[in-house]
């Protein structure tokens, strides 16, 4: 796809050049140099170098921060998206978080003689089957597992989802062979692991037969809603699990024991402004009862950014960033800070560490997902 | 056939194109759906780029609309059906009952002093609360008072156990004996041979752009709501103050533009008027206090009209306006419940933040939202964005014959451009009813 191609497909020259994007960027705030504004102008004239090596073309969070608001309909983080897989033509990608492993994991997942030790976490009395319309897709957790020298939770979130599943009667297909689904390969312009990852994932879920896929992490369930239309056939039903919960709240409702908590709900840009979904979330909150759900100053379409995507460029601005998310959950007073996606879990777990700073401001709160709020209400007793 | 025209609307356009009808001769029937001729002219305090006095201007047109012995004004009154053709229209118009008698009615206000139920004053643009008994503005024309039939304690309440009103409070001290509680809405119906349709804007309101936190933070105010803020006849008599509790003086105030316009969420259009209306604000806020230090944030300033260019270079120059090209991305608030503005200044390439005292929106201006209704009754066509449809060699004909449109109702114009628009929507309707 050339500059032109992209500029046509993502209506860059819409663009009023007025500065609303940058005004709004998470990254802008705190890194000078970035200007969502500015790089549109560069494409618009043609600077196609100015482009491809720019390093911070790959700091780009995609959060849709500007796009949402952007007064000419831009779409700045397709705009990226595409811009990326020029600069990697060009021999140009970010810089890779954790040692380039997730990437690195991605692309052996995209071969498609690899096999994996996929399901060693399933425990518990955990019940999944082979005959269900139902399918749950895992994604990247049980590699996040052993990335991270902190407890990422995201397993944890994985089996509170089964849990759920179960204790609504729903034994789901889980695929031993499944594959990541290129989300992070396709954003930082690696467009060719991704058709390979897509492929692959929808041929074994055709083989498994299954109607329904339902997703814990809003990447995946992302992917596979806007992306993988343009590369393959799914043809299921797709369903994020707070989706799910709250329409089975909202029909028959569910028996919960008390949570008593002040919680607040950090929307993940992949669920919130790239799909919309924000109230489904937070009905499944307010159905746990003695809860109480506070605000941040910046929720809903306004949410934050949790600082990185797709694991590259993460550096002190997404730090400063994970901080500044950290801080307006604690002003709200709450003690614990809900999010419905395993990367938001992880880089605020990460960002609590510390690493890298003698004595930072005081972000403790702890932080959990959704599923795990919702399985530790529902008791151990399973529904059969 | 009828020599008669009817006008509905009574604002500045309205006003204009009655006057002009009645000096050719003809009569007009001007049907306004507030308590008073005015419209939204008369909410502005001054008007650019003269800084006239609005109301000063206007009230001479208002009254000599009003007493012309060739117009009929119906206010507190709706358009309901219109039926015929170019030269033979019938129109039924529906006359609300104001419970007080127009004929009697001298207007002193004694009523109003004495009413004890409050309303939300919407002349101020809900900025503080009349009473149910009132005068819709100071200089309303006609000068006759009404009782609002949603907030009348009389009309809400019912009788008491001994079945007596529980209120009587204003018929009690109207010495002209005025106040008629049996009044009944009436139907007239009018033969006239045109129709000019006058019927203006309404402000957008900005409370969806969420971003910019209007409803949420006391400080953001829209520039309707300013105008009645600085106005003399305002809530706050000409004082400029914050909203906040505080109700401080604000010695920085930041205008932001395009709010709702040129904008694809939004409103796709330019409202054409608020770069220099914001202009004025920014100008009138330091003629009021010379320590006030106003931001103007634009995209483009369009200062496209005789003088306004002029206009913009002395703000700069002469009353302490800083312009900056940016549009505003967020408006956050500090501790003091001041705003906190974030923008990519783009001249300099910079993202900085602001925190000024004040915020005021030029908010978008969108065709009223009756105009939809009005034009299922004319059967005229409306445009894209609800505005009546007219062509560029016919710029005040709608789409159906003997049916004329002038002001902002048809587009986007300032104030001389809907005065020029009425005497020549009322030019074309006197070619068929003479």
């Amino acid at each position: 796809m050339s500059l032109e191609d992209i500029i046509q497909e993502t209506k860059t020259f819409y663009c009023l050049d007025c500065g609303k994007c940058t005004g709004l960027c998470p990254v802008s705030r705190y890194n000078p140099a970035y200007s969502p504004r500015v790089m549109l102008e560069n494409a618009l004239f043609g600077f196609q170098d100015d482009l491809t090596y720019n390093h911070d073309l790959f700091s780009c969070l995609t959060c849709y921060a500007c796009s949402s608001k952007c007064p000419g309909d831009v779409d700045y983080p397709l705009f990226i998206q595409k811009a990326r897989a020029l600069a990697l033509d060009a021999g140009q990608h970010g810089d890779c978080a954790h040692s380039g492993t997730v990437q690195s994991l991605a692309r052996l997942m995209s071969n498609p003689g690899v096999s994996q030790n996929r399901l060693e976490w399933l425990s518990d009395g955990l019940r999944i089957s082979t005959q269900s319309d139902t399918m749950f897709f895992v994604g990247c957790a049980p590699y996040f597992e052993h990335i991270f020298d902190f407890d990422s939770g995201a397993i944890d979130a994985v089996k509170a989802s089964l849990k759920i599943l179960n204790h609504c009667g729903i034994e789901p297909v889980v695929l031993p062979n499944e594959r990541c689904c290129g989300h992070d390969m396709l954003w930082t312009g690696d467009v060719e692991t991704f058709r390979r990852l897509a492929e692959h994932n929808a041929a074994i879920i055709k083989e498994a037969g299954v109607k329904k896929i339902i997703f814990s992490c809003p990447e995946g369930y992302r992917t596979f809603k806007e992306d993988y239309p343009k590369y393959v056939d799914i043809n299921c039903e797709l369903q994020h699990i707070s989706e799910f919960l709250a329409d089975r709240i909202a029909e028959n409702g569910l028996d919960f024991s008390e949570v008593k908590r002040k919680v607040t709900y950090h929307d993940p840009c992949r669920l919130g402004r790239h799909l919309g979904i924000y109230e489904q979330p937070r009905k499944v909150i307010a159905a746990l009862p003695g809860i109480e759900l506070v605000e941040m100053e910046h929720n809903k379409e306004e949410s934050l950014c949790c600082g990185t995507s797709a694991f590259v460029n993460c550096d002190s601005c997404s730090k400063q960033i994970r901080v500044d998310r950290l801080l307006e959950a604690k002003a709200t007073g709450a003690d614990t800070l809900i999010t419905s996606c395993p990367k938001c879990q992880i880089h605020f777990r990460c960002a609590m560490t510390n690493k890298g700073e003698e004595k930072g401001p005081d972000v403790e709160i702890e932080v959990m997902d959704l599923v795990n709020l919702v399985a530790n209400a529902l008791g151990d007793g399973h529904n059969e | 056939m009828s020599d008669a025209v009817l006008v509905i609307g009574g604002g500045i356009a309205g006003i204009q194109a009655s006057l002009d009808l009645a000096d050719m001769g003809k009569h007009v029937y001007l049907v306004e759906k507030s308590p008073s001729i005015g419209g939204r002219m008369a909410q502005l305090d001054k008007t650019f780029p003269t800084n006239d006095c609005s109301i000063c201007i206007l009230a001479p047109k208002m009254a000599d609309c009003y007493d012309h012995s060739n117009t009929t004004i119906l206010t507190y009154s709706e358009v309901k059906e219109i039926t015929g053709s170019a030269g033979d229209f019938t129109v039924t118009v529906l006359k609300k009952a104001r419970y007080v008698d127009a004929k009697k009615c001298t207007g002193c206000g004694e009523c109003t002093e004495k009413c004890p139920a409050k309303a939300p004053d919407l002349f101020n643009m809900g900025l503080g609360t009349r009473k149910a008994a009132y005068l819709y503005f100071l200089q309303a024309v006609p000068r006759v008072a009404l009782i609002d039939r949603e907030y009348c304690i009389r009309m809400t309440k019912g009788l008491t156990k001994d079945g007596k009103p529980r209120c009587g409070v204003c018929k009690d001290v109207c010495q002209a004996g005025a106040i008629d509680f049996d009044q009944q809405d009436e139907e007239i119906t009018l033969n006239v041979g045109a129709i000019i349709i006058a019927t203006g804007f309404d402000p957008y309101d900005p409370t969806s752009l969420t971003e910019y936190g209007y409803r949420r933070y006391k400080n953001v105010v829209t520039a309707m709501e300013y105008e009645r803020l600085i106005c003399a006849s305002g809530p706050t008599g000409g004082h400029l103050k914050r909203l906040s509790a505080d109700g401080r003086d604000p010695k920085t105030i930041a205008f932001i533009q395009c709010v709702g316009s040129r904008d694809l969420h939004h409103n796709k259009y330019c409202a054409s008027v608020c770069c220099m209306h914001s202009t004025k604000e920014a100008i009138l806020a330091n003629e009021h206090d010379p320590e006030i230090h106003s931001y103007i944030f634009y995209i483009d300033i369009r200062a496209s009209g005789k003088g306004f260019q002029n206009y913009v270079a002395r703000a700069e120059k002469e009353y302490n306006v800083t312009y900056i090209r940016s549009r505003v991305a967020e408006i956050a608030q500090d501790a003091g419940e001041n705003p906190v503005i974030w923008y990519e200044d783009t001249n300099s390439r910079q993202v900085k933040s602001m925190t000024v005292d004040l915020v005021v929106l030029a908010t978008c201006m969108v065709p009223r939202t009756d105009a939809v209704g009005l034009a299922a009754i004319t059967h005229t066509a409306l445009d894209e964005y609800k505005f009546f449809q007219t062509s560029p060699l016919a710029p005040v004909d709608t789409t159906i014959p003997g049916i004329f449109a002038c002001g902002y109702c048809q587009g986007p114009m300032d104030i001389p451009e809907s005065v020029a628009q009425a005497s020549a929507a009322a030019a074309r309707a006197a070619e068929i009813v003479s």
